[in-house]
Protein backbone atom coordinates (compact mmCIF):
# COMPACT_ATOMS: atom_id res chain seq x y z
CA UNK A 1 0.00 0.00 0.00
CA UNK A 2 1.64 3.30 -0.83
CA UNK A 3 1.01 5.80 1.97
CA UNK A 4 -1.25 8.97 0.73
CA UNK A 5 0.51 12.35 -0.82
CA UNK A 6 -1.14 14.03 2.47
CA UNK A 7 0.91 11.51 4.49
CA UNK A 8 4.21 11.79 2.85
CA UNK A 9 3.86 15.55 3.08
CA UNK A 10 3.70 15.05 7.10
CA UNK A 11 6.52 13.09 6.45
CA UNK A 12 8.50 14.89 4.75
CA UNK A 13 7.65 18.24 6.71
CA UNK A 14 8.44 16.69 9.91
CA UNK A 15 11.38 14.86 8.64
CA UNK A 16 12.98 18.46 7.94
CA UNK A 17 12.07 19.66 11.54
CA UNK A 18 16.31 19.23 12.97
CA UNK A 19 17.22 21.30 9.19
CA UNK A 20 14.70 24.11 10.22
CA UNK A 21 15.00 24.19 14.19
CA UNK A 22 19.51 24.49 12.93
CA UNK A 23 18.67 26.98 9.93
CA UNK A 24 17.13 28.81 12.88
CA UNK A 25 20.02 28.40 15.45
CA UNK A 26 21.87 29.80 12.81
CA UNK A 27 19.98 33.01 12.09
CA UNK A 28 19.61 33.45 16.43
CA UNK A 29 23.67 33.27 16.37
CA UNK A 30 23.86 36.31 14.47
CA UNK A 31 21.25 38.75 15.76
CA UNK A 32 22.83 41.53 17.90
CA UNK A 33 21.78 40.81 21.47
CA UNK A 34 23.71 43.99 22.67
CA UNK A 35 25.13 42.21 25.64
CA UNK A 36 28.46 43.52 26.18
CA UNK A 37 31.44 41.32 24.57
CA UNK A 38 28.12 38.54 23.76
CA UNK A 39 29.20 39.14 20.14
CA UNK A 40 32.46 37.59 20.58
CA UNK A 41 31.39 34.94 22.24
CA UNK A 42 28.21 33.93 20.83
CA UNK A 43 28.31 30.16 21.63
CA UNK A 44 28.21 28.31 17.74
CA UNK A 45 24.54 27.06 18.93
CA UNK A 46 24.53 25.30 15.14
CA UNK A 47 27.25 22.74 16.97
CA UNK A 48 24.72 21.75 19.44
CA UNK A 49 22.31 21.11 16.57
CA UNK A 50 24.54 18.85 14.47
CA UNK A 51 25.60 17.05 17.16
CA UNK A 52 22.41 16.09 18.79
CA UNK A 53 20.64 15.05 15.40
CA UNK A 54 23.73 13.33 13.99
CA UNK A 55 23.32 11.20 17.44
CA UNK A 56 19.67 11.16 17.22
CA UNK A 57 18.80 11.16 13.53
CA UNK A 58 21.23 11.00 11.41
CA UNK A 59 19.33 10.64 8.53
CA UNK A 60 17.11 13.61 8.37
CA UNK A 61 20.70 15.92 8.79
CA UNK A 62 22.69 14.19 5.77
CA UNK A 63 26.55 15.51 5.26
CA UNK A 64 25.24 17.68 2.18
CA UNK A 65 22.78 19.67 4.74
CA UNK A 66 25.17 19.99 7.49
CA UNK A 67 27.63 21.16 4.59
CA UNK A 68 24.70 23.83 3.48
CA UNK A 69 24.12 24.89 7.23
CA UNK A 70 27.70 25.66 7.59
CA UNK A 71 27.90 27.59 4.38
CA UNK A 72 24.60 29.48 5.43
CA UNK A 73 26.57 30.50 8.75
CA UNK A 74 29.55 31.45 7.10
CA UNK A 75 27.66 33.64 4.75
CA UNK A 76 25.64 35.82 7.10
CA UNK A 77 28.32 35.83 9.53
CA UNK A 78 31.25 36.94 7.74
CA UNK A 79 33.85 34.53 8.44
CA UNK A 80 35.54 32.92 5.43
CA UNK A 81 33.55 30.25 3.26
CA UNK A 82 34.13 26.67 4.06
CA UNK A 83 35.50 27.31 8.12
CA UNK A 84 31.91 26.30 9.65
CA UNK A 85 31.08 23.81 6.96
CA UNK A 86 34.04 21.87 7.22
CA UNK A 87 33.88 22.21 11.67
CA UNK A 88 30.50 21.05 11.75
CA UNK A 89 30.94 18.21 9.06
CA UNK A 90 33.70 17.16 11.47
CA UNK A 91 31.10 17.02 14.47
CA UNK A 92 28.68 15.43 12.30
CA UNK A 93 31.49 12.24 11.21
CA UNK A 94 32.62 12.26 15.02
CA UNK A 95 28.78 12.22 16.44
CA UNK A 96 27.49 9.55 13.54
CA UNK A 97 30.31 7.29 14.30
CA UNK A 98 30.13 6.80 18.02
CA UNK A 99 26.21 6.49 17.96
CA UNK A 100 26.36 3.36 20.53
CA UNK A 101 28.63 5.05 22.73
CA UNK A 102 26.13 7.73 23.45
CA UNK A 103 22.64 6.80 22.19
CA UNK A 104 20.33 5.73 24.85
CA UNK A 105 22.70 6.20 28.03
CA UNK A 106 22.69 8.99 30.11
CA UNK A 107 22.66 12.40 28.95
CA UNK A 108 25.08 13.37 31.32
CA UNK A 109 27.19 10.99 28.87
CA UNK A 110 26.48 13.02 25.52
CA UNK A 111 27.19 16.40 27.80
CA UNK A 112 30.66 15.09 28.35
CA UNK A 113 31.00 13.39 24.59
CA UNK A 114 29.71 17.31 23.42
CA UNK A 115 32.36 18.87 25.75
CA UNK A 116 35.34 16.97 24.70
CA UNK A 117 33.93 17.50 20.90
CA UNK A 118 33.10 21.36 21.60
CA UNK A 119 36.66 21.97 22.69
CA UNK A 120 38.64 19.92 20.23
CA UNK A 121 36.45 21.95 17.64
CA UNK A 122 36.94 25.53 19.01
CA UNK A 123 41.14 24.65 19.40
CA UNK A 124 40.95 23.54 15.86
CA UNK A 125 39.37 26.98 14.10
CA UNK A 126 41.52 28.78 16.04
CA UNK A 127 44.31 27.00 14.32
CA UNK A 128 42.42 27.21 11.11
CA UNK A 129 41.40 30.56 11.47
CA UNK A 130 45.42 31.88 12.95
CA UNK A 131 46.98 29.97 9.80
CA UNK A 132 44.24 31.38 7.33
CA UNK A 133 45.00 35.17 8.71
CA UNK A 134 48.55 34.28 9.17
CA UNK A 135 48.52 36.14 12.78
CA UNK A 136 47.93 35.07 16.34
CA UNK A 137 44.22 35.63 17.12
CA UNK A 138 43.18 35.98 20.72
CA UNK A 139 42.92 32.64 22.15
CA UNK A 140 40.95 33.55 25.30
CA UNK A 141 37.06 34.76 23.47
CA UNK A 142 37.59 31.17 21.24
CA UNK A 143 37.82 29.65 24.87
CA UNK A 144 35.10 31.55 26.49
CA UNK A 145 32.78 30.49 23.01
CA UNK A 146 33.83 27.30 23.63
CA UNK A 147 32.57 26.86 27.30
CA UNK A 148 29.20 28.85 26.63
CA UNK A 149 28.41 26.49 23.68
CA UNK A 150 28.59 23.51 26.40
CA UNK A 151 26.48 25.68 28.53
CA UNK A 152 23.87 25.91 26.54
CA UNK A 153 23.86 22.36 25.51
CA UNK A 154 21.37 20.90 28.00
CA UNK A 155 19.05 23.76 27.57
CA UNK A 156 19.28 23.22 23.48
CA UNK A 157 19.20 18.99 24.03
CA UNK A 158 16.34 19.36 25.71
CA UNK A 159 14.41 21.22 23.73
CA UNK A 160 15.27 19.01 21.04
CA UNK A 161 14.26 16.11 23.12
CA UNK A 162 11.05 17.53 23.52
CA UNK A 163 10.92 17.86 19.54
CA UNK A 164 11.71 14.15 18.98
CA UNK A 165 9.51 12.56 21.41
CA UNK A 166 6.32 15.01 20.34
CA UNK A 167 6.81 15.57 16.87
CA UNK A 168 9.34 12.82 15.41
CA UNK A 169 8.32 9.85 17.12
CA UNK A 170 7.56 7.55 14.33
CA UNK A 171 10.43 9.63 12.29
CA UNK B 1 12.95 -14.13 -4.87
CA UNK B 2 14.11 -14.34 -1.41
CA UNK B 3 17.76 -15.35 -2.01
CA UNK B 4 17.68 -13.06 -4.69
CA UNK B 5 16.55 -9.57 -2.60
CA UNK B 6 19.46 -10.72 0.06
CA UNK B 7 22.43 -10.84 -2.24
CA UNK B 8 21.02 -7.52 -3.85
CA UNK B 9 21.09 -5.96 -0.15
CA UNK B 10 24.49 -7.71 0.10
CA UNK B 11 25.57 -5.68 -2.87
CA UNK B 12 23.98 -2.57 -1.75
CA UNK B 13 24.79 -2.00 1.38
CA UNK B 14 28.66 -1.47 0.48
CA UNK B 15 27.62 0.30 -2.17
CA UNK B 16 25.73 2.67 -0.30
CA UNK B 17 28.10 2.99 2.66
CA UNK B 18 30.98 3.67 -0.05
CA UNK B 19 29.06 6.82 -1.60
CA UNK B 20 27.60 7.90 1.47
CA UNK B 21 31.43 7.93 2.69
CA UNK B 22 32.75 9.31 -0.77
CA UNK B 23 30.33 11.87 -0.55
CA UNK B 24 31.46 12.98 2.99
CA UNK B 25 34.80 13.27 2.14
CA UNK B 26 34.26 15.13 -1.07
CA UNK B 27 32.06 17.61 1.08
CA UNK B 28 34.92 17.90 3.30
CA UNK B 29 37.11 18.86 0.49
CA UNK B 30 34.95 20.92 -0.80
CA UNK B 31 35.39 23.21 2.56
CA UNK B 32 38.77 23.20 2.23
CA UNK B 33 39.00 24.09 -1.30
CA UNK B 34 36.38 27.14 -0.78
CA UNK B 35 38.75 28.25 2.29
CA UNK B 36 41.46 28.27 0.11
CA UNK B 37 39.75 30.04 -2.88
CA UNK B 38 38.25 32.66 -0.41
CA UNK B 39 41.84 33.43 0.85
CA UNK B 40 42.62 34.36 -2.90
CA UNK B 41 40.41 37.02 -2.67
CA UNK B 42 37.72 35.29 -5.71
CA UNK B 43 35.01 37.88 -7.09
CA UNK B 44 32.83 35.26 -7.91
CA UNK B 45 32.81 34.18 -4.05
CA UNK B 46 32.36 37.72 -2.56
CA UNK B 47 29.29 38.12 -4.79
CA UNK B 48 27.84 35.03 -3.79
CA UNK B 49 28.20 36.05 -0.44
CA UNK B 50 26.77 39.75 -1.09
CA UNK B 51 23.60 37.99 -3.33
CA UNK B 52 22.98 35.87 -0.54
CA UNK B 53 23.32 38.07 2.52
CA UNK B 54 20.89 40.25 0.59
CA UNK B 55 18.77 37.75 0.39
CA UNK B 56 18.71 36.49 3.99
CA UNK B 57 18.78 40.06 5.46
CA UNK B 58 15.38 40.47 5.67
CA UNK B 59 14.94 37.08 8.07
CA UNK B 60 18.03 38.69 10.33
CA UNK B 61 15.84 41.88 10.40
CA UNK B 62 12.40 40.21 11.07
CA UNK B 63 13.88 38.04 13.60
CA UNK B 64 16.34 40.84 15.64
CA UNK B 65 13.19 43.06 16.16
CA UNK B 66 11.61 41.26 18.98
CA UNK B 67 15.30 41.23 20.42
CA UNK B 68 15.40 44.80 20.19
CA UNK B 69 12.08 45.09 21.50
CA UNK B 70 13.05 43.39 24.40
CA UNK B 71 16.43 45.26 24.77
CA UNK B 72 14.41 48.37 24.91
CA UNK B 73 12.18 47.16 27.49
CA UNK B 74 14.59 46.68 29.41
CA UNK B 75 16.32 49.47 29.58
CA UNK B 76 13.35 51.51 29.62
CA UNK B 77 12.83 50.22 33.39
CA UNK B 78 16.94 50.38 33.86
CA UNK B 79 15.90 54.14 33.05
CA UNK B 80 12.96 54.42 35.18
CA UNK B 81 15.10 53.87 38.35
CA UNK B 82 17.78 56.44 37.93
CA UNK B 83 14.98 59.13 36.43
CA UNK B 84 16.08 61.90 38.76
CA UNK B 85 19.71 61.47 38.41
CA UNK B 86 19.65 61.69 35.43
CA UNK B 87 17.87 64.52 35.19
CA UNK B 88 19.81 66.26 37.31
CA UNK B 89 22.98 65.21 35.35
CA UNK B 90 21.28 66.19 32.03
CA UNK B 91 20.65 69.69 32.80
CA UNK B 92 24.06 70.45 34.35
CA UNK B 93 25.65 68.84 31.18
CA UNK B 94 23.17 71.12 29.13
CA UNK B 95 24.31 74.37 31.10
CA UNK B 96 27.88 73.03 29.66
CA UNK B 97 27.14 72.60 26.46
CA UNK B 98 25.40 76.06 25.85
CA UNK B 99 28.58 77.47 26.76
CA UNK B 100 30.36 74.74 24.72
CA UNK B 101 27.99 76.30 21.63
CA UNK B 102 28.28 79.90 22.07
CA UNK B 103 32.24 78.62 21.77
CA UNK B 104 31.90 76.87 18.76
CA UNK B 105 29.57 79.13 17.18
CA UNK B 106 32.32 81.89 17.26
CA UNK B 107 35.35 79.82 16.61
CA UNK B 108 33.38 78.55 13.49
CA UNK B 109 32.28 82.39 12.33
CA UNK B 110 36.27 82.95 12.68
CA UNK B 111 37.34 79.85 11.15
CA UNK B 112 34.92 80.59 8.00
CA UNK B 113 36.51 84.27 7.58
CA UNK B 114 40.43 82.81 7.80
CA UNK B 115 39.43 80.55 5.33
CA UNK B 116 37.85 82.86 3.27
CA UNK B 117 40.79 85.14 3.59
CA UNK B 118 43.51 82.30 2.72
CA UNK B 119 40.88 81.31 -0.01
CA UNK B 120 41.07 77.55 1.33
CA UNK B 121 39.00 75.28 -0.32
CA UNK B 122 36.38 73.74 2.18
CA UNK B 123 35.61 70.54 2.77
CA UNK B 124 32.95 68.75 1.04
CA UNK B 125 29.74 68.07 3.06
CA UNK B 126 29.24 64.77 4.06
CA UNK B 127 25.45 63.07 4.34
CA UNK B 128 25.33 60.42 6.74
CA UNK B 129 22.50 57.35 5.62
CA UNK B 130 21.09 55.67 8.97
CA UNK B 131 20.35 52.12 9.28
CA UNK B 132 19.50 49.59 11.59
CA UNK B 133 22.07 46.92 12.73
CA UNK B 134 20.45 43.42 12.29
CA UNK B 135 23.43 41.02 12.60
CA UNK B 136 26.93 40.63 14.43
CA UNK B 137 30.02 38.52 13.51
CA UNK B 138 28.27 36.14 15.99
CA UNK B 139 32.02 34.34 16.80
CA UNK B 140 35.55 35.84 18.08
CA UNK B 141 36.85 34.85 15.13
CA UNK B 142 35.34 38.32 12.69
CA UNK B 143 34.13 41.79 13.99
CA UNK B 144 31.79 42.46 11.38
CA UNK B 145 28.47 44.10 11.08
CA UNK B 146 25.21 43.43 8.81
CA UNK B 147 23.22 46.87 8.12
CA UNK B 148 19.81 47.27 7.16
CA UNK B 149 20.96 49.62 4.20
CA UNK B 150 22.53 48.78 0.96
CA UNK B 151 23.34 49.90 -2.71
CA UNK B 152 19.46 51.17 -3.53
CA UNK B 153 19.86 53.75 -0.02
CA UNK B 154 23.35 55.12 -1.57
CA UNK B 155 25.60 52.72 0.44
CA UNK B 156 29.15 52.33 -1.16
CA UNK B 157 31.92 49.83 -0.52
CA UNK B 158 34.64 51.94 1.44
CA UNK B 159 32.04 54.21 3.26
CA UNK B 160 33.20 55.03 6.78
CA UNK B 161 30.65 54.10 9.31
CA UNK B 162 30.03 55.67 12.23
CA UNK B 163 27.97 55.26 15.50
CA UNK B 164 26.84 57.86 18.40
CA UNK B 165 30.17 58.56 19.43
CA UNK B 166 32.16 58.18 16.83
CA UNK B 167 34.26 56.47 13.70
CA UNK B 168 33.35 52.38 14.20
CA UNK B 169 34.51 51.07 10.79
CA UNK B 170 34.06 50.42 7.30
CA UNK B 171 31.78 49.12 4.62
CA UNK B 172 33.42 46.00 2.79
CA UNK B 173 30.46 44.40 1.21
CA UNK B 174 27.15 45.79 -0.28
CA UNK B 175 23.92 44.33 -1.47
CA UNK B 176 20.85 45.72 -2.60
CA UNK B 177 19.41 46.02 0.51
CA UNK B 178 22.23 45.20 3.27
CA UNK B 179 25.66 46.04 3.77
CA UNK B 180 28.56 44.47 5.90
CA UNK B 181 30.63 47.17 7.92
CA UNK B 182 34.41 45.82 8.72
CA UNK B 183 34.74 46.93 12.41
CA UNK B 184 37.85 48.60 13.44
CA UNK B 185 38.31 46.29 15.73
CA UNK B 186 38.64 43.26 13.01
CA UNK B 187 42.26 41.55 12.32
CA UNK B 188 41.91 43.41 8.66
CA UNK B 189 40.92 46.73 9.37
CA UNK B 190 43.32 49.25 8.62
CA UNK B 191 41.83 53.14 9.18
CA UNK B 192 44.16 56.24 8.51
CA UNK B 193 44.29 58.29 11.46
CA UNK B 194 45.54 61.46 12.81
CA UNK B 195 46.65 62.32 16.85
CA UNK B 196 44.53 65.76 16.97
CA UNK B 197 46.89 67.79 19.14
CA UNK B 198 50.67 66.65 17.46
CA UNK B 199 48.99 66.33 14.20
CA UNK B 200 51.21 63.34 13.40
CA UNK B 201 49.66 60.72 11.20
CA UNK B 202 49.42 56.98 11.62
CA UNK B 203 47.47 53.52 10.55
CA UNK B 204 44.76 52.54 13.09
CA UNK B 205 45.29 48.62 13.20
CA UNK B 206 42.91 45.90 14.45
CA UNK B 207 43.29 42.60 16.28
CA UNK B 208 40.32 40.93 16.93
CA UNK B 209 40.41 42.64 20.51
CA UNK B 210 38.42 45.51 21.71
CA UNK B 211 41.76 47.81 21.61
CA UNK B 212 43.12 48.91 18.45
CA UNK B 213 46.27 49.18 17.73
CA UNK B 214 47.96 52.55 16.64
CA UNK B 215 50.92 52.12 14.30
CA UNK B 216 53.09 53.45 11.47
CA UNK B 217 53.68 56.86 13.74
CA UNK B 218 56.70 58.21 12.69
CA UNK B 219 59.67 57.83 14.59
CA UNK B 220 60.23 61.29 16.47
CA UNK B 221 56.40 60.79 17.26
CA UNK B 222 55.76 61.97 20.88
CA UNK B 223 52.56 60.08 22.23
CA UNK B 224 50.67 59.85 25.92
CA UNK B 225 47.50 58.12 27.11
CA UNK B 226 44.74 60.51 26.80
CA UNK B 227 45.22 61.96 23.22
CA UNK B 228 42.31 62.29 21.06
CA UNK B 229 42.64 59.89 17.79
CA UNK B 230 40.99 61.33 14.80
CA UNK B 231 40.86 60.15 10.97
CA UNK B 232 43.14 61.95 8.94
CA UNK B 233 41.17 61.76 5.63
CA UNK B 234 44.18 59.85 3.89
CA UNK B 235 43.21 57.56 1.29
CA UNK B 236 39.89 60.38 0.16
CA UNK B 237 37.12 57.31 1.65
CA UNK B 238 36.57 58.73 4.87
CA UNK B 239 36.27 61.93 5.97
CA UNK B 240 39.04 64.12 8.39
CA UNK B 241 38.36 64.49 11.50
CA UNK B 242 35.65 62.44 13.03
CA UNK B 243 36.50 61.04 16.09
CA UNK B 244 38.10 57.45 16.72
CA UNK B 245 39.31 57.38 20.06
CA UNK B 246 41.35 57.98 22.41
CA UNK B 247 45.27 56.48 23.19
CA UNK B 248 44.36 54.43 26.42
CA UNK B 249 48.42 53.12 26.52
CA UNK B 250 51.63 53.31 25.49
CA UNK B 251 54.19 50.18 26.63
CA UNK B 252 56.95 48.82 24.53
CA UNK B 253 55.99 51.00 21.67
CA UNK B 254 53.01 49.82 21.58
CA UNK B 255 50.15 52.19 21.63
CA UNK B 256 46.20 51.36 22.38
CA UNK B 257 43.23 52.70 21.06
CA UNK B 258 40.18 53.00 23.27
CA UNK B 259 37.81 53.61 20.65
CA UNK B 260 34.42 56.22 21.70
CA UNK B 261 32.18 53.31 20.21
CA UNK B 262 29.91 51.77 22.19
CA UNK B 263 30.30 48.09 21.39
CA UNK B 264 27.48 47.00 22.88
CA UNK B 265 25.26 49.41 22.25
CA UNK B 266 25.32 49.86 18.50
CA UNK B 267 21.48 49.84 17.37
CA UNK B 268 21.46 52.13 14.77
CA UNK B 269 25.01 53.45 12.44
CA UNK B 270 24.91 55.79 9.97
CA UNK B 271 27.45 55.17 6.79
CA UNK B 272 29.05 58.41 5.68
CA UNK B 273 28.18 59.57 1.96
CA UNK B 274 31.37 61.97 1.18
CA UNK B 275 32.62 62.81 -1.81
CA UNK B 276 35.75 64.49 -3.23
CA UNK B 277 34.88 66.28 -6.01
CA UNK B 278 37.34 65.02 -9.23
CA UNK B 279 38.80 62.62 -6.66
CA UNK B 280 35.50 59.95 -6.32
CA UNK B 281 33.43 59.46 -9.36
CA UNK B 282 29.47 58.96 -9.14
CA UNK B 283 29.47 55.18 -8.62
CA UNK B 284 31.84 54.51 -6.67
CA UNK B 285 30.58 56.75 -4.10
CA UNK B 286 27.47 59.12 -4.94
CA UNK B 287 27.04 61.63 -2.38
CA UNK B 288 27.31 64.78 -4.47
CA UNK B 289 27.29 67.59 -3.47
CA UNK B 290 24.26 69.32 -4.75
CA UNK B 291 22.96 66.04 -2.52
CA UNK B 292 24.52 66.64 0.34
CA UNK B 293 23.80 69.99 0.56
CA UNK B 294 20.37 69.18 1.24
CA UNK B 295 20.69 67.60 4.62
CA UNK B 296 23.50 67.95 6.95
Amino acid sequence: MTPTLSYQINQILRGSIPFWMSLLLVFISVIPFRLPGFDMVTPLLLSISVFYWSLHRPYLLPPIVVFVLGVVQDTISGAPFGLTSLTMLIVYAIAASQRQVFVGKPFIQMWWGFMLVAIGLSFLTWVVMCFYSLALIPIVPVMIQSGLTILFFPLLAWIFALVQSGLMKHI
Amino acid sequence: MALNQGTAWRLAIPLKVFFQRFAFLSLICLSIALLVLGKADLVLLERARTISTDALSPVLGTLSQPVNAFNKGIERVQELASLVEENERLRLENERLIKWQAASRALTKENEYYRQMLNALSDPLVLPITARVIGDSGGPFVRTLLLSAGRLDGVRNGQAAVGPNGVIGRVVQVGHQSARILLLTDLNSRIPVILENSRHKGILVGDNTNIPKLGYLPNNAKVAPGDRVVTSGDGGMLPAGWPIGVVSAVNDGQISVQAYADWTRLEYVSVLRYDLPGLTDKETNPGDLSESRLGN
